[in-house]
């Protein structure tokens, strides 16, 4: 970190100059130190339990529909490879073994940091609305090295013409009308779906992603590797479902 | 104090910061050369095998590979590393001349002046396009913001309080706060780091 603090070598009132500076370090490190750790403390408790009339509105994307006993819901962003770990290692699977007996909603909440986020959703709205949401969600997440991160893949990708061509690519593969995929994808309706997500997302007090609901309560994995998650995801799927 | 010691014959015009400009021209001078040095080794090796992932691209935030390969990187058509091995290498020479007691003309203190005013401006645009436009941070490239910062600002103070500039002394108050000054502008630098990239920060936990 580009931090340091000169000691005073003035020899005429090195008190005055001292005192400011060890000041100005120490309320910048109150606040900083403070608005982090208060942050920090919130990220991984956050609000522990969100109602379900925040987290799944009637319109939401359903990956599955095993009835009302159990309800995942996950704000995800399509760009983070986080998001695309726990796809790869964790939900996918859910999603197979689990699908007919829990209800896996998914909801936007594509992060400013990672540039295609914003694009991939409207992607996988715009499918929404032929009736492919699901097709394209995996399309973006099975293909993410297409268009989510750069050429070499050991970075987050900033080309917005590579991932829209493999959009489009995918779009044909699920067999969307590519036109009014263009349209849907730069539309209002698609555009206020997203925000709809984000404001729903913060009233749950979701601040990254992925963040994964179970019937309301917030999932918060100890687990070090994706493997430990997995059973942990896993057992709690099993103790809602045994309820 | 070893200080008292110092204050031999030719330090009557050394002003209050000259033990300071030595010191921070030889160690501020090191420190960038290492990091500028360290810089142009990963950038040819980057060069030479295009998938080589360098040694301080840590995560997406924290990754020099993708700061080295924009044209940012490359200013003035050449690698920016080249220009701080040329520049921190002559900083680090004119701190050695002058802890070995060379009193350097008016002339040479005004191309220091130049050279650290052009360091600083530059570093300030290189942050700017880090934090808005290419929107990763570079470890190595951060340690040289960090030495550029007080160079420019030691050496312009003594410039000022030894009359270098305008001819007569002046810059007073700014010499009496001297480090109250540049810890505000470490900070302001700080924050706009935690808050252009508060959303990565809090994606960690």
């Amino acid at each position: 970190m580009p931090k340091e603090k000169i000691v005073a070598g003035g020899r005429a009132w090195p008190s005055a100059n001292v005192l400011l500076t060890v000041g100005v370090v120490v309320v910048a490190i109150i606040v900083l130190g403070g608005v982090l750790l208060t942050g920090g403390d919130n990220q991984p408790q956050g609000s522990p339990t969100a109602p379900n009339s925040v987290l799944v509105n009637k319109d939401s994307h359903r990956l599955t529909d095993g009835g009302d006993a159990v309800t995942v819901v996950e704000f995800l962003d399509y760009q983070c490879p986080a998001c695309a770990g726990y796809y790869r290692n964790v939900t996918a699977d859910v999603e197979k073994d689990y699908g007919d007996r829990i209800t896996f909603v998914v909801r936007n909440f594509p992060l400013d940091s990672h540039p295609l986020a914003l694009p991939a959703a409207q992607a996988a709205e715009a499918a929404g609305m032929q009736d492919k949401f699901a097709e394209m969600y995996h399309a973006l997440y099975d293909n993410y090295a297409q268009w989510a991160v750069t050429e070499a893949g050991d970075e987050i990708s900033d080309d917005e013409d590579r991932a829209r061509a493999a959009f489009d690519r995918f779009a044909k593969d699920i067999g969307l009308d590519i036109e009014r995929f263009h349209t849907d994808m730069a539309s209002d309706a698609v555009a206020k779906r997203i925000e709809a997500d984000k404001a729903d997302a913060e009233k749950a007090e979701v601040t990254g992603t992925p963040t994964l609901f179970v019937n309301g309560e917030r999932f918060t994995p100890s687990g070090e590797t994706f493997g430990e998650v997995r059973q942990q995801f896993r057992d709690r799927l099993d103790a809602a479902l045994a309820q | 104090m070893s200080e008292t010691a110092s204050v031999t014959t030719p330090a009557a015009t050394d002003g209050s910061l000259g033990r300071t400009v030595r010191w921070l021209y030889v160690v501020g001078g090191g420190i960038g050369l290492v990091a500028s040095f360290v810089l142009m080794v990963e950038k040819i090796a980057l060069l030479a095998d295009p998938n080589y992932v360098p040694t301080c691209s840590l995560n997406p935030v924290l990754s020099c590979g993708s700061v080295m390969a924009t044209p940012q990187a490359a200013a003035f058509g050449v690698a920016n590393p080249l220009l701080g091995v040329t520049g921190f290498a002559m900083v680090l020479t004119a701190g050695a001349a002058l802890i070995a007691w060379f009193r350097p003309p008016r002339w040479f203190w005004l191309a220091l002046q130049a050279g650290t005013t052009f360091g600083v401006g530059f570093v300030h645009w290189l942050i700017w396009q880090s934090l808005y436009s290419i929107g990763a941070l570079c470890p190595y490239c951060m340690v040289v913001w960090a030495v550029t910062i007080p160079l420019f600002w030691y050496t312009t103070l003594h410039n000022l309080e030894r009359g270098h500039l305008t001819g007569r002394s002046s810059g007073a108050v700014l010499v009496r706060y001297h480090s109250a000054v540049l810890a505000l502008w470490f900070v302001a630098i700080i924050a706009l780091i935690a808050v252009r990239f508060w959303d990565y920060w809090s994606t960690l936990v």
